[in-house]
């Protein structure tokens, strides 16, 4: 990994550390047929989920890049104006496929209601949305009902839809809520078709073989604590956690003799070219002490991912980003 | 980009500054600096924070979260700053309590199972305390300048609407609907539909195992008797909000992500009527390319690291710059500061003084990328 990123130099440079993690994992700890990456917001979530997906479909696998914001940004990274509600094919293998919440539960509770002139009525007086959205997790359980359609394996041993479904978001108090549906929901309903509805969720998502979290943060202390929270929750909930990613680190570009001799020299006459170094061994310092409140929490190595300086996370960089993660998460390196 | 140094001056002078932005752009310290740049202009000031980082607790000596003003000690002895810090955990009980006509009713509340699940994530709860607060402060007219920042909303119209949403879902058919779901066949509808109907709330109930539906109902309705304490706030706020006296910061960073987010709080708060202040940047990267006499006295082989790590910065810094001038010149709102990137969050008073005095005298804000000058990187250390 010492290589670093092709044709990039200064802070597409990988780091250092990241030596340190390149031994193999099992093949259990492989990416899952679910895995949702989450994440306060503005860490660069969508930018790991873009970069794995693209990496797993060239690496054979078919895959899956589900939108939850509905921004369009998962979209812009995998070079498309706008993800449509019905997955479609964005690359050779990678589908991708926009959440678009308020029609799956219409779609759900018309399917339920089979009378169509009943469900466009309940639809059109505005308190069923209300109601709905009031509920706790019955939007939750529709959204995680319609994901688990496409890994779930069909008649006769039939292959699931996809090998794997990358879900980018939501951010983490709304992805706990997700997570949670199922058995928050489990506590409210007795017996019955929805109950047995959300026994199968709660299966799916507490099976470590199938359902998988992926947390990610920046060296920032409230994206770590928010982080470090998350996973205290999730691991509550018997939910699989693969390694954290911590995103946005700054190469270690000095070492502790160059940071004294910085320091020694702006005392005596400051310069922009000595502040510009300052800033990066700081944040570089900042970066390894978060990697480490990680690493005590997860018990694992964190994944760092390295700051981009250019104006644009373009394509090389972007491939880049996905080979990491593969490494890191597959435990095989192409 | 020249900051607009009229622009910030006037901004000071109002009396209501509300900061939104995206997450993590630096909202909250830039609200508290604001703040500091008030009192320390002589005016009594308020600041009301949300979910604060450790760090900011520690800079406004505030020990714990608390809905109460406390008095920051500024340090000069006459600028008068208090701050309060909202947790936003458990705001929502205290609010049942204030609005509920009458502690049986409160109490009801409080001790449904659904409540309980939801009281949390409630939708718009946060938005609601932090302009619920603000009602407060401005009814009291103890505060010439009050700074309110904001939870970070994906969406500005989700904050600004939240006490009306607030009050139009208590206030929607969605009460009537679950204390007498065939209220919703209304008129002349045929008998054979309402009995249809009644037949699927049936079968929706026992889909559901019966619970549900008749926990939700009691939820419901024992929020109905809120309504008219939410409406009478939610006009006040609503009023205040769209002041002469009050003005909209949009905080950002220079970072392509967040810029986009900016565009599009910047085209909300136009579309909603609300005033615009200008734009705060934060975290820019301030370094002009590099004199060929740099780093002269520096030994050959670090001189060399540090010109390669130069090069990111002053890469980062005209990134930066133009993604700044594009965004001013497409929306037409001032940029009133740019804020350096700090080598450490301000972490005490003194660190949120040097910011605010750097607010304060923004006309002597040098044009970033110009030449000269000491590294913006490091002066507020």
């Amino acid at each position: 990994m010492g290589g670093g990123f092709a044709g990039s130099r200064g802070c597409l440079r990988q780091s250092r550390l990241n030596a340190r993690l390149r031994r193999p994992y099992p093949a259990a700890m492989a990416v899952p047929p679910l895995l949702f990456v989450t994440g306060k917001g503005g860490v660069g979530k969508t930018t790991v989920a873009a970069a794995l997906a693209r990496r797993l479909a060239r690496r054979g696998r078919r895959v899956l890049a589900v939108e939850m914001a509905g921004d369009g940004s998962l979209a812009a990274l995998l070079d498309q104006h706008a993800l449509p509600t019905q997955p479609a094919s964005v690359a050779p293998r990678l589908h991708g496929v926009r959440i678009e919440t308020r029609a799956l539960v219409e779609s759900y509770f018309r399917r339920l209601l089979r009378l169509p002139f009943l469900s466009r009525r309940l639809f059109a007086s505005g308190t069923f949305h209300a109601v709905t959205a009031a509920a706790p997790g019955v939007t939750e359980f529709v959204v995680l009902d319609h994901l688990a359609q496409w890994t779930a394996s069909g008649w006769l041993g039939r292959r699931a839809a996809y090998d794997t479904v990358i879900v980018d978001g939501p951010a983490s108090g709304h992805a706990l809520r997700l997570l949670r549906a199922p058995r928050q929901l489990g506590a409210l309903v007795g017996r019955g078709p929805l109950a047995s509805t959300v026994n199968r969720l709660t299966t799916l998502l507490a099976d470590h073989a199938h359902t998988g979290v992926l947390l990610v943060a920046i060296p920032d202390d409230m994206a770590v604590s928010e982080t470090l929270e998350t996973r205290a929750t999730l691991d509550g909930l018997g939910l699989r956690l693969t390694r954290p990613v911590l995103n946005r680190v700054w190469p270690r570009r000095f070492s502790a003799a160059d940071a004294e001799a910085v320091a020694v020299l702006r005392a005596r006459r400051d310069e922009p070219l000595l502040a510009a170094a300052a800033l990066e061994i700081s944040g570089r310092r900042e970066a390894e002490r978060h990697l480490g409140r990680l690493r005590r929490a997860f018990g694992s190595a964190p994944l760092p991912l390295p700051e981009i300086c250019r104006g644009t996370v373009d394509s090389a960089a972007i491939a880049a980003l996905g080979r990491s993660l593969e490494r890191a998460l597959v435990g095989h390196a192409s | 980009m020249p900051a607009d140094a009229a622009a910030l001056a006037a901004l000071l002078r109002q009396r209501l500054i509300v900061c939104v932005g995206a997450g993590g752009v630096g909202k909250t310290t830039t609200a508290a600096a604001l703040a500091v740049a008030g009192a320390l202009g002589g005016r009594a000031t308020a600041v009301i924070t949300v979910d604060p980082s450790r760090r900011l607790k520690d800079a406004l000596g505030l020990g714990e979260l608390s809905n109460k003003p406390r008095s920051v000690a500024l340090g000069n002895g006459v600028a008068r700053l208090d701050a309060l810090a909202l947790d936003t955990k458990r705001t929502f009980d205290r609010l049942i309590a204030r609005v509920a006509p009458s502690s049986a009713v409160a109490e009801r509340i409080l001790a449904n199972r659904l409540y309980q699940e939801l009281s949390s994530e409630l939708g718009g709860s946060t938005e609601y305390m932090a302009m619920e607060t603000l009602h407060e402060l401005l009814h009291e007219e103890r505060y010439e300048l009050i700074v309110v920042d904001t939870p970070p909303s994906a969406d500005v119209r989700d904050l600004l609407s939240a006490p009306l949403r607030m009050t139009e879902l208590l206030a929607s058919q969605a009460i009537d609907f679950l204390k007498a779901p065939a209220a919703i066949i209304t008129g002349n509808e045929s008998r054979l539909m309402r009995m249809t109907l009644g037949a699927v709330l049936k079968a929706l109930e026992s889909w559901t195992g019966l619970t549900l539906l008749r926990e939700l109902a009691d939820f419901v309705s024992g929020f109905e008797h809120l309504v008219d304490g939410f409406r009478a706030r939610a006009g006040g706020i609503a009023q205040a909000l769209h002041a002469p006296d009050a003005s909209f910061v949009i905080v950002t960073t220079a970072e392509p992500p967040t810029i986009a987010a900016t565009r599009v709080f910047d085209r909300d708060l136009r579309a909603g009527g609300f005033p615009i202040g200008g734009t705060i940047a934060n975290r820019v990267y301030e370094f002009p390319p590099l004199a060929a006499t740099a780093g002269r006295q520096v030994p050959a082989a670090l001189r060399e690291k540090l010109v390669a790590n130069y090069a990111d910065f002053a890469a980062l810094a005209a990134r930066d710059r133009a993604a700044l001038e594009s965004l001013q010149r497409d929306t037409g709102t001032p940029l009133l500061a740019t804020l350096p990137a700090l080598e450490e969050p301000p972490t005490s008073i003194a660190g949120l003084r040097a910011i605010a005095a750097r607010l304060a005298r923004a006309e002597s804000v040098r044009r970033p990328g110009a030449a000269g000058g000491p590294p913006t990187g490091t002066v507020l250390r």
